[in-house]
């Protein structure tokens, strides 16, 4: 009866997974089919996929296997296929914590980031970046500052994301390549905008005067893409946390609760709570911001304006009262977590008159 | 009020993940080492968060500390998890970027098989949305450009002779070796 049963459940599977009970020393011996030449790419690409599906599963590799088989995966240079050339970039990242000496695929992936593919560029910055350390950030720079400038929003992106990811290595990356990301917060794409605008903060963050510079000059423009206008509301709420009440920066928050996209405007309303500076005027359309967001059809928009109203409570049940009504319509929602939260706000907002409701 | 202020920081998501309708992943990154510092807490939270998640259909839970979007498709499970503080609509935008590509790449037909047939794509996918915590491109259509590239999704008309005869041979040789 149980055999029957499996072989039922395997024939739902449609054949049971490829991928299951593969063998570490069985992948990592047919991993030598890399050295081989000419590559065959569709076969190397499948063993490849082997490969990162089992470090995925965290498998353990020994130091010894992980640099064997980065080195084989080396010789996959060779080959221009291009899907077997962005999983080679896979790999290297994925191994590159595990594997001796993967300095050496260095000048491989500068070659490739300088040439001519869009879609290689962004991808080997981004290898590359992985495998630097803070002695060789300098034989890379040039390289890099050219990168975040390129006209391709994906090779800018990936060199501005890589460069925060390299100031943790190398602290003064982000200050050195300040200028280019300057550059790139004009795109006008809205990715490039948004790490730009992370980088440019990771460069002056220990320097106040430069933030409140920045932010001053950006909530002017009120920037075109959503996350980075959360990123600007929360750099803004950062200042307003140490300084006495700047018109501005208010007046920038407050025009984010009518941005157009939800993300901001319930990032504004967010933060205009956990400001702490509850009685001022515009604590009402950032009340009835959430209050929409708790008759809305998504969970996700009820959670988080019950998330909300619940710290708030904490505090200043006094201005949640407005929302009362709301919250006892989502006591019985079918999101346990939203019905939950519900419920202990309103143990602390409500009188004994609405008990019987 | 826990009241802290967010930090201004693009290290916003803390996980990815794609489940099985057995609760075993088929794939997952975690982007935060002193979150779950080995694999075995990695392995529980997924049995945790699948075991409260399958049956209620309810799109978010609040487990371990941790926000956790997600939403279900035949037999597959996709996460997307971050901090409890973080804005939610953000991470909801990535894990409807992170469906809608896996749902483009293959097809529309959103099923575990699939998937498996098209790992490679979907790992290079995934890379392409998250980068070590950052959101790299929360726009399905600009992510499945990056990534599916295989020269025999190009129709058959704009292929050359060459490439027609080669992915016959090897169908062929595939088929053979079966």
């Amino acid at each position: 009866m149980n055999a029957f049963k499996r072989d039922k459940k395997e024939e739902e599977d449609g054949g049971g997974n490829p991928f299951q009970n593969l063998e570490k020393t069985t992948v990592l011996q047919e991993a030598r089919t890399f050295n081989d030449t000419p590559v065959n790419p569709r076969k190397c690409a499948h063993i490849l996929t082997k490969i990162l599906y089992l470090l995925n599963q965290s498998e353990q590799l020994s130091t010894m296997e992980a640099t064997e088989v980065f080195f084989a995966m080396t010789k996959l240079f060779q080959c221009r296929d291009i899907v077997l050339r962005r999983l080679v970039y896979l790999g290297i990242k994925e191994l590159s914590s595990l594997a001796e000496d993967v300095i050496i695929v260095t000048s491989c992936l500068t070659k490739d980031m300088t040439g001519k593919g869009d879609l290689y560029r962004a991808a080997a910055i981004r290898a590359l970046c992985t495998i630097t350390d803070g002695g060789m950030v300098a034989a890379i720079e040039r390289y890099m500052k050219q990168a975040i400038v390129d006209r391709s929003p994906a090779v800018s992106s990936a060199a501005l994301v890589s460069s925060l990811h390299l100031s943790r290595v190398s602290g003064d990356v982000a200050r050195r390549w300040a200028n280019e990301a300057q550059e790139a917060l004009n795109s006008s794409n809205v990715m490039v905008q948004y790490h730009a605008l992370g980088l440019l903060y990771q460069a002056r963050k220990t320097d106040k005067h430069a933030v409140i510079k920045l932010v001053s000059k950006l909530t002017r423009t009120s920037p075109k893409s959503p996350y980075a206008a959360c990123m600007l509301i929360r750099m803004a709420c950062k200042i307003l946390d140490e300084v006495d009440d700047d018109e501005e920066l208010l007046g920038f928050i407050s025009s984010c609760l009518r941005h157009k996209s939800e993300i901001v405007v319930y990032e504004a309303a967010h933060a205009w709570f956990n400001l702490g500076r509850v009685g001022t005027k515009e604590i009402t359309p950032a009340i009835s911001v959430l209050q929409l967001f708790c008759g809305s059809q998504r969970p996700a928009h009820r959670f988080a304006a019950v998330r909300t109203l619940n710290k708030v409570a904490m505090t200043h049940p006094g201005v949640v009262t407005a929302c009362n009504l709301d919250l006892e319509n989502l006591i019985t929602d079918s999101n346990r977590s939203i019905a939950t939260l519900a419920i202990t706000t309103l143990l602390k907002t409500g009188a004994e008159s609405s008990v019987d409701r | 009020m826990d009241g802290q202020l967010l930090e201004p920081t693009l290290y916003t998501v803390k996980g990815m993940a794609i489940l099985d309708n057995d609760g075993n992943r088929i794939l997952a990154k975690y982007y935060d080492k002193n979150l779950f510092p080995t694999p075995k807490d990695q392995k529980m939270f997924e049995k945790n968060l699948f075991s409260k998640t399958h049956r209620a259909n309810a799109e978010i839970i609040m487990l371990d500390g941790l926000t956790c979007i997600y939403k279900s498709n035949v037999d597959l499970f996709f996460y997307v998890m971050g901090l409890s503080h973080e804005n939610e609509l953000i991470l909801m935008s990535v894990l409807n970027c992170l469906y809608d590509s896996v749902s483009q790449i293959l097809r529309k037909n959103v099923e575990k098989r699939a998937v498996l047939d098209s790992l490679d794509i979907v790992m290079l996918a995934m890379d392409e949305i998250c980068d070590g915590g950052i959101i790299l491109d929360a726009d399905a259509s600009s992510v499945v450009q990056r990534v599916a590239l295989r020269t025999d999704d190009i129709p058959l008309g704009e292929q050359t002779v060459a490439q027609v005869l080669q992915s016959a041979k090897e169908q062929l040789k595939w088929s053979l070796l079966k």
